[in-house]
Order: C-alpha cells, then sequence, then structure tokens
C-alpha cells in the first residue's frame, strides 16, 4: 500500500519535472523567437542601433562627420573652447570641449584638447535606458532633450568624460557672447545631460544650403573654425579627399582609448617627442 | 486557504510606545516632504551630487532596498516552485517586505532622476540594449507580480466584506501563485544581478569592469533579503507580544541565509583575489590604491562589509549556540543589512571617485570625484525610510500577514 502511494508520488514529481522542464524550453524557444526570430519587435534593432526614422531626412549615410586634432600643432589658446561656449550657450563651469595642459613620458610638453569624440560604438547610447542619444547615419552621436529623463547613467558610462548634467535651470550670463560668438542653439532645460553636437544645426542648415561642412565656414563647428593655427580639421570621413581624410592618410594618428573598442570620429595627430 | 480566521483581538492601537512611533515616523516623512519640496522646486543642484560623481545616496537606497527586498522572490520560489511548505507562514510577509523594498526603490529613483515627469518613458521610449531599461522593466512587473500575489491578503480585511466578488476574484489570482512565483523568479533572477551589471559592463570604469559584479549582487540579495524578512517577523512578535511565525522556520531562513553569505563571500573572495593579485592590471591597481590613499575604502570593504556585513551574520545564523537565540538572529540580519548598504554605496561611490583617464600624455585624467550627501539628500533618504518603515508598521498592524497559513502544514 504504501509503495504504491510512494510510486503516485513519484510520478507526480516526475510531471510536474516535465512541466517546468517544459516551460523552461517553452521559454527558451519563445525568447529565441521573440529576440532574433521573425517575430522579433527587434529584428529592425541590431548591433549598431542606427534609428532611421528618427534620423532627419538631410542626414544621410553619404557623410560620417570626422575630426582631426592636431596636437603637434596646439597653442593652448582656448579659443576652441570659447567659440563653443558662445555658439551653444554652454555653461563655464561645464564646457563641451576641454583645452588641458600635458606631457609625454619624455617630459616633452602639449595641449590636449577634446570635444564629444562621436564613438561609433558609444557606450552612452548603449546605456540609455530611453534612446535619448543615439547615433545618426551620419556617425553623429545625438541627444534628444525632450526625451532624457535624467537618470546620468550616461555620463557615467562615457569613457571620455564628455557628457554634462543640468543640476539647476541656467541663470547666468554668458561672458563668451558676444565677444566669441552668439547663441546659436537654444540653452538645454534643467534636469537632462547635454553634449558637444558638432555643432549639428551648422552641419544640416549648410547642407540643405548646397554648403559642404568642413570647407565652408557657415558649415563648420565653432571651434574648427576658431582656431587659429589650424589644429582642428573638419570633414567627411568617407570623402577620401576631404582634409580629415587626407590628414589621416598622411600623419600618424592615434583615437583616445582605442582598446576600449568605441571607434570615436576624433583622430589625433599626437605631438613629436622632442628631447 | 479559503475559510480566514481574521483575529478576533485587535490589537491595541493607541498604546504610548505605538504612539510615539507614528509620530516619530511622521517627523521622518514631513522632513522627507519638505527636502523633496526643496528638490523639485531647486533642482538637483541643491545636492552634493555633481558631474564627476552623478550617483550618490539616492542610488546606494534604490541598489539596497530592492536588494533587502529579494526575500520575496527567493521564499516565493522555494514555497511555491521546491514546494517546501514548511516556509509557507512567512511568505506574506516576505512579499510584503519586499512590495515596501520596490516602492521605495521606485520613489527614491523618482526623486534621483533629473526628469520626475518623465519616468514613464522607459516603458514608451526603449532601448532594448540597455541594462537600465531591462532593469526598469523587470522592476515594475515583478512589482505587478507582488501586487497579485499580494490581492488575496489585502482582501481579506473586513474592509473587503461587502465585494466578495472581488476577493472570489482574488483568491482565484492566488492559485496562479506557482505561476507568478516562477515568473517573479526569473524576472528577479535577471534584474537583481543586472543592477551589478550596470556597474559591470562600464568598460571605461577600471575598478567596476568585472563580470563578478552581477553574480556578487544577486547572491548579496539572495541571501540577505530572506534575513530581512525573518528579522521583522521576530521584531514584530517582540512589539505585538503574538505568535508570527513559528521559530524553527524562522531559524531555517536564517541558516539559508548563513550559507548564501558563505557563497558570497566566496565569490567576493575569489573576486578580489583575481581583480588585486592574480589578474591585476595597472590601472585598477592605481584606482585601488588611490582609494585606499584618499578615502577610507579598506576600512569600508574590509570592517563594514566583510565583518559586519558576512562574518558576524554568518556566525550568528549558522552557529547552533547563537541561531537558538531570536536577538542574536535579528542582529545578524541588521549586520548583513548594513553590510549590504555598506557594498552598494562602497561600489558606486568608489568606482566614481576613481578619476577617468583618457589623454594620450600621462599628466592629465580628470579630476578624481568627492561626495558626501547634502542636507537635502539626507532629508529625502530620511523621508524615505520613514514611508518604508510606516508601511511595515500599517501593513502588519492592519493585514493578515501571519493568518494566511493553516499551521498544520508548518510542523510536517
Amino acid at each position: 500500500m504504501s509503495q504504491k502511494k510512494q510510486r503516485i508520488t513519484l510520478e507526480l514529481t516526475r510531471r510536474d519535472f516535465l512541466v517546468l522542464g517544459g516551460t523552461a524550453a517553452g521559454s527558451v524557444v519563445a525568447a529565441q523567437v521573440l529576440t532574433t526570430g521573425v517575430l522579433s519587435p527587434f529584428s529592425g534593432l541590431k548591433q549598431r542601433q542606427v534609428t532611421g526614422d528618427e534620423a532627419p531626412e538631410k542626414a544621410s549615410s553619404d557623410y560620417h562627420w570626422g575630426m582631426v586634432i592636431n596636437l603637434e600643432k596646439c597653442i593652448g589658446c582656448e579659443y576652441c573652447q570659447r567659440a563653443c561656449s558662445a555658439t551653444n550657450d554652454v555653461a563655464s563651469d561645464k564646457p563641451w570641449n576641454i583645452v588641458v595642459e600635458d606631457e609625454l613620458d619624455n617630459g616633452h610638453g602639449f595641449f590636449f584638447s577634446r570635444p564629444c569624440l562621436q564613438c561609433q560604438d558609444a557606450p552612452c547610447v548603449e546605456v540609455c535606458p530611453v534612446q535619448a542619444t543615439y547615433h545618426r547615419e551620419d556617425g553623429l552621436v545625438v541627444m534628444d532633450y525632450d526625451r532624457c529623463i535624467g537618470c546620468r547613467y550616461c555620463e557615467v558610462a562615457c569613457p571620455y568624460d564628455a557628457r554634462k548634467f543640468n543640476w539647476a535651470e541656467r541663470t547666468d550670463t554668458n561672458a563668451y557672447i558676444p565677444t566669441w560668438g552668439i547663441a546659436e542653439v537654444p540653452r538645454r532645460p534643467r534636469g537632462v545631460v547635454e553634449k558637444c553636437t558638432f555643432c549639428i544645426h551648422r552641419i544640416d542648415a549648410g547642407l540643405a544650403n548646397g554648403l559642404m561642412p568642413g570647407v565652408d565656414r557657415e558649415a563648420t563647428p565653432a571651434c574648427v573654425n576658431a582656431c587659429p593655427v589650424g589644429a582642428r580639421l573638419f570633414g567627411n570621413l568617407k570623402d577620401p579627399n576631404s582634409k580629415v581624410s587626407q590628414a589621416i592618410a598622411n600623419n600618424p594618428t592615434l583615437r583616445l582609448r582605442e582598446e576600449l573598442g568605441t571607434e570615436p570620429s576624433v583622430y589625433y595627430i599626437p605631438p613629436k617627442k622632442e628631447a | 486557504m479559503t475559510t480566514v480566521a481574521l483575529p478576533s483581538k485587535k490589537p491595541a492601537l493607541r498604546t504610548p510606545g505605538f504612539l510615539a512611533w507614528l509620530a516619530f515616523l511622521a517627523l521622518c516623512i514631513l522632513i522627507g516632504l519638505v527636502s523633496a519640496y526643496q528638490v523639485l522646486s531647486q533642482g538637483l543642484a541643491i545636492t552634493n551630487m555633481s558631474n564627476t560623481v552623478p550617483w550618490g545616496l539616492w542610488i546606494t537606497i534604490d541598489l539596497s532596498a530592492i536588494a533587502l527586498g529579494a526575500g520575496a522572490f527567493t521564499l516565493s520560489a522555494i514555497v511555491y516552485l521546491l514546494r517546501l511548505k514548511r516556509f509557507r507562514p512567512i511568505v506574506r510577509l516576505a512579499v510584503y517586505v519586499g512590495f515596501v523594498g520596490y516602492t521605495t526603490a521606485l520613489l527614491t529613483l523618482v526623486m534621483d532622476i533629473g526628469r520626475p515627469d518623465r519616468f514613464w518613458h522607459p516603458w514608451v521610449y526603449w532601448n532594448v540594449h540597455s541594462v537600465l531599461w531591462e532593469i526598469t522593466w523587470c522592476i515594475t512587473l515583478y512589482l505587478i507580480i507582488m501586487v497579485i500575489e499580494f490581492m488575496p491578503v489585502v482582501t481579506e480585511l473586513p474592509f473587503f466584506d461587502r465585494w466578495p466578488r472581488l476577493r472570489v476574484f482574488a483568491h482565484t489570482l492566488h492559485k496562479l501563485a506557482p505561476a507568478l512565483a516562477l515568473i517573479g523568479l526569473g524576472i528577479s533572477l535577471l534584474h537583481q544581478s543586472s543592477l551589478g551589471a550596470t556597474y559591470g559592463i562600464l568598460r571605461s570604469r577600471p575598478i567596476w569592469f568585472k563580470p563578478s559584479m552581477p553574480i556578487m549582487f544577486i547572491l548579496s540579495a539572495v541571501a540577505v533579503g530572506p534575513a530581512v524578512a525573518m528579522a521583522v517577523a521576530f521584531i514584530t512578535e517582540w512589539s505585538t507580544k503574538r505568535k508570527t511565525v513559528p521559530h524553527d522556520v524562522l531559524r531555517a531562513i536564517a541558516r539559508f541565509s548563513g550559507f548564501g553569505l558563505l557563497a558570497y563571500a566566496y565569490i567576493k573572495f575569489w573576486d578580489l583575489a583575481a581583480v588585486t593579485y592574480y589578474g591585476r592590471s595597472p590601472q585598477v591597481n592605481q584606482g585601488f590604491a588611490m582609494l585606499n590613499e584618499q578615502t577610507p575604502y579598506g576600512f569600508g570593504f574590509w570592517v563594514v562589509e566583510v565583518i559586519i556585513g558576512i562574518a558576524i551574520p554568518a556566525i550568528f545564523f549558522l552557529s547552533s549556540r547563537f541561531n537558538r537565540q531570536p536577538v542574536y538572529l535579528v542582529v545578524g540580519a541588521l549586520c548583513a543589512m548594513i553590510g549590504i548598504v555598506a557594498s552598494r554605496w562602497n561600489v558606486t561611490v568608489s568606482g566614481l571617485t576613481v578619476p577617468l583617464a583618457y589623454s594620450p600624455g600621462v599628466l592629465y585624467q580628470a579630476a578624481p570625484g568627492s561626495y558626501a550627501p547634502s542636507l537635502a539628500e539626507w532629508g529625502v533618504a530620511l523621508g524615505v525610510i520613514g514611508y518604508a518603515l510606516l508601511m511595515l508598521t500599517l501593513g502588519l498592524r492592519f493585514l493578515p500577514l501571519f493568518n494566511g497559513a493553516p499551521s498544520e502544514e508548518s510542523k510536517s
């Protein structure tokens, strides 16, 4: 009698086991179908995360905007930082563009500057929970200030410290206006993260008017225009004849923290080691 | 389950001690509300968070509250999936503690984001590649699961006598308990560890970037979550002088937590060995050297996280000399909770203190972070802790958290 009872219990557990196993297997299959299969709502969103529907029509994949910064030429005048701060109306305590002194391991000093590097595999784009920051097809990493929830994960994730949060409503007067330019974009509201855009408003308006960014000043980022020694070049990395492509072809270049695999669109010509 | 005996004698509400406790909680919540108003009107500028340390005390509270609520999914899985029915008397309490923990975390999170008015964006604008998006979704779904799991308990209140259909519906829902436990287990295994992955996936942060981060987060949560429910049961028993959950069950939970803590300690030990010794890299070494020089990192790690957070509770939970006396179990649970909070704080603030270095030169690196919470941050923290304690107090007073399971089951 007791043996029979035990057998029933055994069968019950086996059934449960099968049910559980079946559920688990079913979940795996469902997950596969839903994430990579034909039914997947995500199938359009692969690796590179190009969100075509959000990119303006004028941004086309014929372009990949990039910058070359020649550290050998840079004299540390900070004109780029000032022009950027005026044009984009950036607060003085959290500049988009930084210029700092640095030196090589042999003690040779140089000036290092850094805009947003517009990474092609950008950690900030990966981590944003709401796609408030995303890639355009022309390589730019853009912010949607109307969508950002202000969680600041992108700021934590950026390897280059290129993102700044608006902790308060801006009430300051921008000391760089009008000496270094006038504000061409509105101030960002309180509670969102902001970053360098490669002066996207100039690029888009310029292309719409038949100008070429990097060649025509009206379509070129303010920092590039302001540089008195031509240490910054801007242009289309996909065009082998553009200034940036030529500079990369004819000089040794490096990108910041290449080992992270972020694929920045900003190339640096390193300073020469002098004795 | 269908016939439920409501407590015949209602606990006294107007004892001086209870009123004083309520007054204290009201004060905490009042301070919290004033601070929250300040933050909402003036912005996060009144916190001490900065662009170098953009996360601080509030994130620590989020992470801790969710980890401490992990008893809900752990004990649900133990009872409904592993069918260890003797643990049934504590499931309701554990789910309630989990609910309080998760709502506390969401409250704090809403204060922490720059645009609280856009809290709903992750539900509408999806970035399936973001670990934070996954966490938001999992937490939301798990909160819904806990509400469904908990509906029968709420509808047992005399208030619902007038809607018998609702009660029947809630009890029908309760039949889904095993399915809910399974889904809850899956979702919790995802987000409890993803909270660690939030840090662990960031390639540019030397002392965060490691695959052990999510493992340590979930192990510590599974270990300590049930112990929190255990401690709440004991404290309720002391303050109301009524039996809550059989003591042998509570002791068994403590032993489970003790073994969980040992597993956590094991992974933590290997993490330490791999990161700082066998697999050390110059960047990580520099990071830790800087932390030890400029912050009490070593003290926080060894004394608070390891000794107070792991060693003491593990001894109290596992040694039969201690675990037969409830007071040691409660003290052990409190120590383990302190350990959880300290580990979440250490991860967040230490990782942000180590500066980023990205220049091709050797001199320049971003400024190292420094952070201590501001008054407004402490105020909001006090408020949400007051909220959590008030919810626990009211729930334990008014909800039939301990009547759900027939006592015969617990004796088997």
